[in-house]
């Protein structure tokens, strides 16, 4: 994965003061989580019943995410659903520079089916 | 007379509409069992339990939870005695295929659990998974439901079935028959839906085809299929049902509680019989929490407590042939008694549909007995993550594993060497192979015979390999969610351990 695939992410940056906070990448909806590590994206809404994931909850210290609506709950690092197989949402990575947060999609690098 | 279930209830408000009582009367409890209420005298060796202040019923029976399979809980006594319940019924977590694994689920628990068994015979799988479509209606044993019928009489409290899908009203056709072929009632899910054609909704079929005695649950739902028209007023199909017998169940739960439509309906009374929490994983956190907050839901509707009572204890129990056993104080029965408060204040009340309504009373449950023996109210236990979190163990192997038995460790063994080289698709939302995961479960099951395991103990095994607190769900399902290689490289693992030293 080339550094080009970084992409800017508007609307949102190190200075926003409320995090979950929305976003796009490539012109879809993401929203953006700061957790205890640093950042993470994921898809807008829920795969389910299409909820806001704005209203997600960071769980389990911090690695993973659960809808309000129906407590499905997915991986922060590939997006499985835990207690939901069969749902998946889109992750992504995040970083800091200069200020500006830069997001690319992290399914293409870890989501792999395994179990491991 | 002066053993541990012998105790007198003094001076609470008894709500029991079998008796008659709806007022202030002390109940006396003799070696477990419901023994007089009223005034008399009390032998002072026997213990006395001051609940004024509070109001005293049977125990409440909950025709609708989810206590087995990947809707369950880790431990569904917390949604029973810990919360009023003393008597639940499983909608649908059972099949033909899977009761006999839900039976060892049944006798470990505090709370008496029936089935309401579904006609698919993996039972409910959850999750909107996508059923195997009307392939697995193929397989409906006739044979082994009477056979299981007869040799479990008092197990088995309905049969259920969804009216949802596009594949016509086949489904409910042929559990009213199996029903009818098994003397039980049908209880049909109108519900949220899977894979719904608007032009041909099944709600209005599952309303014709119900009977006097059977039952519809998710009476006030707001998806497609509403008892209700675009007007708002009660459709005609449901009347024709209400006045043939057919009964309402409320079925709250997580998608299928709208406080528009209940508004509309109750006020043209369209009123439940039974009042049902659909308690599940997905739920007991918000909006259900519990059937002590779905009773006050009915109090703010308008209902007067002593019927939101009588439609959590005899109503209910009438509705699945337990009155014999619960449902009332009438001296002789059984001790199941649930001490609760009606807390008034400003109370936030959620339906499924992110609607919400202020209540001024709200339905606390004090204390529980359960034939007599004591459970203090504990309304957040059901809510603890590690209850309804179903989580595989994916990156370690639970403690539970390290002490099973050689037997166990034997069976597991055994297991992959069955297995052989079989491998299985993952299932997916979309995909589901049902048959294989039924193919999966017999194997299981002819191992554990070959091995001489109980049933129980290779059930614990298999547990114990991939779930860090016990759940019960479905052997073929539990498996076709995981990796073929992860499954086996996990039971030789734990078949490999060193048991730790005796």
């Amino acid at each position: 994965m080339s550094e080009q695939s970084w992409s800017q992410l508007p609307g949102v940056s190190a200075e926003t003061n409320k995090f979950p906070a929305r976003s796009s990448i490539a012109g879809e909806g993401i929203i953006v989580f700061k957790t205890k590590t640093g950042y993470r994206g994921v898809q807008r809404a829920c795969p389910h019943m299409k909820a806001t994931m704005m209203a997600g909850e960071l769980t389990a210290n911090d690695t993973m995410v659960r809808c309000p609506l129906h407590v499905f709950t997915f991986r922060l690092s590939d997006g499985r659903g835990v207690n939901c197989p069969g749902f998946e949402i889109k992750v992504y990575e995040v970083k800091e520079e200069g200020g500006q947060l830069y997001g690319r999609s992290a399914n293409e690098l870890s989501l792999t089916p395994g179990a491991r | 007379m002066n053993s541990k279930r012998s105790f007198v209830l003094r001076g609470g408000h008894v709500i029991d509409d079998v008796t008659g009582f709806n007022r202030v009367a002390d109940v006396h409890v003799e070696d477990g069992k419901i023994a007089f209420v009223g005034s008399r005298a009390v032998d002072p060796a026997t213990e006395v339990i001051n609940v004024s202040g509070n109001y005293v019923s049977a125990g409440w029976v909950d025709i609708h939870v989810h206590a087995y399979g990947t809707l369950g809980f880790s431990n569904p006594d917390t949604i029973g005695v810990h919360q009023g319940v003393t008597s639940f019924v499983d909608a649908g977590g059972p099949g033909i295929g899977v009761l006999d694994q839900f039976m060892d689920l049944r006798d470990r628990l505090e709370t008496t659990l029936y089935a309401g068994a579904f006609i698919r015979p993996m039972g409910l799988l959850g999750l909107n998974f996508i059923e195997g479509n009307v392939r697995t209606l193929g397989n409906v044993p006739i044979t082994q439901w009477v056979d299981f019928a007869k040799q479990n009489k008092d197990m088995l409290r309905y049969i259920k079935c969804n009216a949802m899908g596009d594949y016509g009203p086949g489904t409910l056709r042929l559990t009213k028959g199996l029903a009818e072929i098994l003397g039980l009632p049908l209880y049909m899910h109108i519900g949220e839906f899977q894979l719904q054609n608007p032009e041909h909704l099944l709600a209005p079929e599952a309303f014709k085809i119900a009977e006097a005695g059977d039952m519809i649950t998710h009476l006030y739902h707001g998806n497609l299929g509403q008892v209700i028209d675009e007007n708002g007023k009660v459709l005609k199909v449901v009347r024709e049902a209400q006045k043939r017998g057919v009964l309402f169940d409320l079925g709250f739960g997580g998608y299928n509680f709208s406080w528009d439509v209940a508004e509309k309906a109750f006020a043209q009374g369209l009123i439940p019989h039974t009042i049902s929490s659909d308690l599940q994983q997905f739920n007991v956190v918000r909006p259900v929490m519990s059937l002590a907050n779905v009773m006050g839901a009915m109090l703010k509707l308008g209902m007067s407590l002593p019927d939101v009572v009588a439609r959590v204890t005899s109503t209910a129990a009438q509705a699945i042939s337990i009155r014999d056993r619960a449902g009332t104080l009438e001296a002789g029965k059984p001790a199941d008694i649930t001490v609760f408060k009606v807390e008034d204040g400003e109370f936030l009340m959620l339906d499924c549909y992110t609607k919400t309504r202020v209540a001024n009373r709200r339905v606390v449950p004090i204390l529980t007995f359960k034939a007599g023996k004591r459970f203090e109210a504990n309304m957040t236990l059901g809510q603890d993550e590690s209850n309804w979190f179903l989580q595989i163990a994916e990156d370690h192997v639970p403690s539970a594993a390290q002490v099973l038995s050689s037997g166990q460790r034997e069976f597991l063994s055994a297991l992959v060497e069955a297995l052989g080289p079989a491998t299985w698709d993952l299932s997916s939302a979309e995909r589901l192979d049902i048959e294989r995961a039924l193919e999966l479960q017999d194997l299981f099951h002819a191992t554990r015979i070959k091995q001489d395991l109980s049933l129980h103990e290779a059930l614990e095994a298999l547990y114990a390999c991939f779930l860090d607190n016990q759940f019960t769900m479905q052997v073929g399902l539990l498996l076709v969610r995981l990796e073929p290689d992860f499954v086996k490289s996990r039971f030789r693992e734990v078949a490999g351990a060193r048991p730790l030293a005796a």
